[in-house]
C-alpha cells in the first residue's frame, strides 16, 4: 500500500474518533470504550508490523503489555516515580526485554519462535503471583491496585475527567501509529518485508537479518510497554488476568479482522472489534466461545481482513474485470 | 542404620520419582503424537491441549453422564478412540486442508488452531463448569513391596502409555497405512507420485495425533484432574518435550518425556507445583540455544 493511503486510512479513521467525544462526551462508558478502542489498536498493530511484516510469528505480545503496565505501576507506586517518566522506563525495559526474547528467537524456525514467546507468556503468570513477583512488588495475586493517573503541568488525567484523558490517548496512540508507519514505509520496512519474502536472497544483498529482526522485536515491544503502562495508569489497577487467553484472541481477531499485514487494517480492525465484542456483552460466558470460533471463521473465510475486501475492488477497478 | 528422617526422605523421594515416572510416560505419548504429526504434515496444532481435555471429558461423560459399566476402562478406551479419531479426521478436512493451498499456510494454520483452543477451552468452561472434573482410577489398589507402597494406578499408566507407543511404533513400521505416512514424512513429491493418496494421509495422520492425545488425556485424568482452563499449559508441555527430544524422533521423545516429567517432579517436590512451567521454559530455552536439533533430532 502506498504511503499517500496509509496515511489517508490512518487520518480518517483518527479523524472519526477525534469526533466522537462532541456527542458521546458525557457517557462515562461510551467514553470508556473509545479509550480502549485506541489503546488496543497500538497493540494489534505492533503484533501486525511483527506478523505480518517482518514474518515472525511471535505471540508475546500481551506479555511485553503486561510487563509494560506492571513495570511502570511498581515504579510508580513503589519508588514514586512520576507516571510520564514511568511510563518511558517502562517502555524501555520491555523493549530491552524484546531483545532479550528475540535474541535466542533469531536462530529458530517459525513454529520455534511461536513457542518461546508463547512460552514467554505463559511463564509470566506464575513469576507475576510467585514470590518473586512479590519480592519485586507485583503484589501477588491482588495485582495493583494503586497506580496513581498521569499528571502534567499539574493538571491530572483520569476517569474523572474523560475527554480530556481520550484526546491525550488519541495523541499517545496517534504518535505510535505514525511511528509504525514511517518505520514500516522507510528502509527498514523494506528491509523486513525482503527478509521476509525471501531471507537467503536479502541477506545476499547486505540486509543483516541478525539487526533488523532485533530491531522489530525492540521497536514493537518497546511501544507495546508503552502503551501498557499508559494503559495501567488510566485504569489504576493491572493484575495478572490480563495474560488470560480471552485477549489474546480478541487481539487476535482484531487483526484478522483488519487483514494480517496490511498495516492501518490493524487500527481499524481494533476500532471495529472493541465496539463490537461490547455488542457481545450479553452473551456472558459464550463471547469467549463466539471469540474462538470468529478466529476460525475469519482465517477460513477472510484471509486479507476488511483491507483484502477493499484491495480486491481496487483490484477490479485497474483490471477492468 | 538410618535414622528415622533419612528413612522418610528416602520414601518421599521414592514418591517423586514414581509421579515423574508415570508423568513422564504420558508426556511420551503425546511428545510422539506431536511429533508425528508436525513431521509429517508440518501443521502446528496449538488446540493439541484441549484434546487432550476433550479425551478426559469424553471418558467423564461416558462414566458420570451415561452411567457406563461396559468392562470398566477397555468399554471406555473402545467408544472413545474411534470418537477422538473422527473428531480429528473432521477437523483436518474441515479446516486444515482448506489452507494448505495459501501462502503462508503454516501461520495460518497456527492462527486457526489457536482460534480452536479458546473455542474449545471456552466452550468446557461453559458446558462443564469451571471446577474440575475426577475420573475413578483405572485399577484401585496398592502393591506393597516391603516398605515402598506403589499404587496400581501409577504402574497401569506407565505399561499403557508405552504400550500405546509401542504399538504406533509397530503400525508405522509393519502396516501399510504406516508405511505410507512415513513415505509421505519423506518425500511428499515422490510418495504422490507412487500413488499415495497424500490428503488422506495427513488427515489420518492428524487424527492418530488427537487419538494418541486423547488417550493420554483419559490415563493422565484419573490421577490428577481434568481441568478445562488447562489446555495451553499442556500444549507447551508437550511440544517442550517435542523439540527438547529432536523433532521427528520418536526414541528422543521417549528419553526427553522421563527426563521431563522427572524435572517435573523433583522441581515441584523441591520448589512448590508452580514453578514447573517456569523450570520447562528455561530447560526449553538452553535446548533451543545450545542444541537447536533436540536430543536426537537431525538437523533444527
Amino acid at each position: 500500500m502506498r504511503f499517500k493511503h496509509m496515511a489517508i486510512i490512518i487520518g480518517a479513521a483518527y479523524g472519526v474518533m477525534a469526533i466522537l467525544p462532541l456527542f458521546v462526551g458525557d457517557i462515562k462508558f461510551v467514553m470508556n470504550i473509545l479509550i480502549m478502542c485506541l489503546i488496543w489498536a497500538v497493540v494489534a498493530s505492533c503484533w501486525d508490523v511483527m506478523m505480518g511484516f517482518a514474518g515472525i510469528f511471535s505471540f508475546g505480545q500481551v506479555a511485553f503489555f503486561v510487563m509494560g503496565a506492571y513495570c511502570s505501576g511498581i515504579l510508580a507506586i513503589e519508588y514514586h516515580v512520576t507516571p510520564v517518566l514511568a511510563i518511558l522506563i517502562a517502555g524501555l525495559f520491555t523493549g530491552g526485554m524484546g531483545v532479550l526474547v528475540g535474541l535466542p528467537c533469531l536462530k529458530l524456525a517459525g513454529p520455534y519462535v511461536a513457542l518461546v514467546t508463547f512460552g514467554v507468556h505463559m511463564a509470566l503468570q506464575p513469576t507475576l503471583r510467585g514470590e518473586i513477583g512479590i519480592a519485586l512488588g507485583s503484589g501477588g495475586s491482588v495485582g495493583l491496585l494503586t497506580i496513581p493517573p498521569i499528571s502534567m503541568f499539574g493538571y491530572t488525567f483520569s476517569s474523572a475527567n474523560m475527554v480530556p484523558t481520550f484526546y491525550l490517548t488519541l495523541l499517545v496512540s496517534l504518535a505510535c501509529a505514525l511511528t509504525i508507519m514511517l518505520v514500516i514505509k522507510s528502509y527498514w520496512g523494506t528491509a523486513f518485508l525482503a527478509l521476509k519474502d525471501s531471507h537467503d536472497f536479502a541477506m545476499s544483498l547486505g540486509i543483516s537479518a541478525f539487526k533488523y529482526k532485533l530491531m522489530v522485536f525492540a521497536l514493537t515491544s518497546f511501544l507495546t510497554g508503552i502503551i501498557g503502562a499508559y494503559y495501567g495508569h488510566f485504569y489504576g489497577v493491572v493484575s495478572f488476568r490480563l495474560l488470560d487467553l480471552d485477549l489474546f484472541s480478541i487481539l487476535m481477531v482484531m487483526m484478522l479482522v483488519g487483514g494480517l499485514g496490511h498495516f492501518p487494517g490493524a487500527i481499524i480492525g481494533a476500532f471495529l472489534v472493541v465496539a463490537g465484542s461490547e455488542f457481545m456483552a450479553p452473551l456472558g460466558a459464550y463471547r469467549a466461545v463466539t471469540m474462538g470460533a470468529l478466529v476460525v471463521v475469519l482465517v477460513l473465510a477472510l484471509p486479507n481482513g476488511i483491507m483484502g475486501l477493499f484491495m480486491k475492488n481496487n483490484a477490479k477497478k485497474i483490471y477492468g474485470s | 542404620m538410618f535414622s528415622e528422617d533419612t528413612i522418610l526422605l528416602l520414601y518421599e523421594i521414592t514418591d517423586v520419582i514414581i509421579a515423574g515416572l508415570s508423568m513422564g510416560s504420558v508426556y511420551a505419548l503425546m511428545a510422539v503424537g506431536m511429533t508425528l504429526v508436525y513431521g509429517v504434515t508440518k501443521a502446528f496444532n496449538f488446540a493439541y491441549g484441549d484434546f487432550f481435555n476433550m479425551g478426559g471429558y469424553f471418558a467423564w461423560i461416558l462414566i458420570f453422564g451415561l452411567g457406563f459399566q461396559f468392562m470398566g476402562y477397555l468399554g471406555v478406551l473402545i467408544i472413545v478412540m474411534p470418537l477422538m479419531f473422527a473428531v480429528g479426521y473432521a477437523l483436518e478436512k474441515l479446516m486444515i486442508a482448506p489452507l494448505r493451498k495459501r501462502e503462508d499456510w503454516e501461520n495460518k494454520v497456527m492462527m486457526l488452531t489457536l482460534g480452536l483452543a479458546l473455542f474449545l477451552t471456552s466452550l468446557y468452561t461453559v458446558v462443564f463448569g469451571v471446577r474440575m472434573k475426577s475420573l475413578p482410577p483405572i485399577w484401585e489398589g496398592t502393591l506393597e513391596i516391603g516398605q515402598l507402597v506403589f499404587a496400581y494406578q501409577d504402574i497401569m499408566i506407565f505399561v499403557l502409555s508405552l504400550g500405546g507407543i509401542g504399538l504406533l511404533g509397530w503400525m508405522l513400521n509393519n502396516t501399510r497405512i504406516g508405511m505410507a505416512v512415513q513415505a509421505v514424512a519423506q518425500n511428499p513429491v515422490g510418495a504422490k507420485i507412487v500413488g499415495i493418496p497424500k490428503e488422506r494421509i495427513f488427515a489420518s495422520t492428524f487424527a492418530i495425533s488427537t487419538v494418541m492425545v486423547g488417550f493420554g488425556g483419559i490415563l493422565l485424568s484419573q490421577k490428577y484432574f481434568i481441568n478445562p482452563m488447562s489446555g495451553g499449559t499442556i500444549m507447551i508441555k508437550a511440544w517442550v518435550v517435542t523439540a527438547f527430544g529432536g523433532m521427528g524422533s520418536i526414541r528422543g521423545g521417549l528419553y526427553a518425556a522421563f527426563i521431563i516429567g522427572m524435572m517435573e517432579a523433583l522441581v515441584g517436590w523441591v520448589f512448590g507445583l508452580s514453578y514447573g512451567i517456569i523450570a520447562l521454559f528455561i530447560l526449553l530455552i538452553a535446548t533451543l540455544v545450545f542444541r537447536p536439533q533436540g536430543l536426537m533430532g537431525k538437523g533444527g
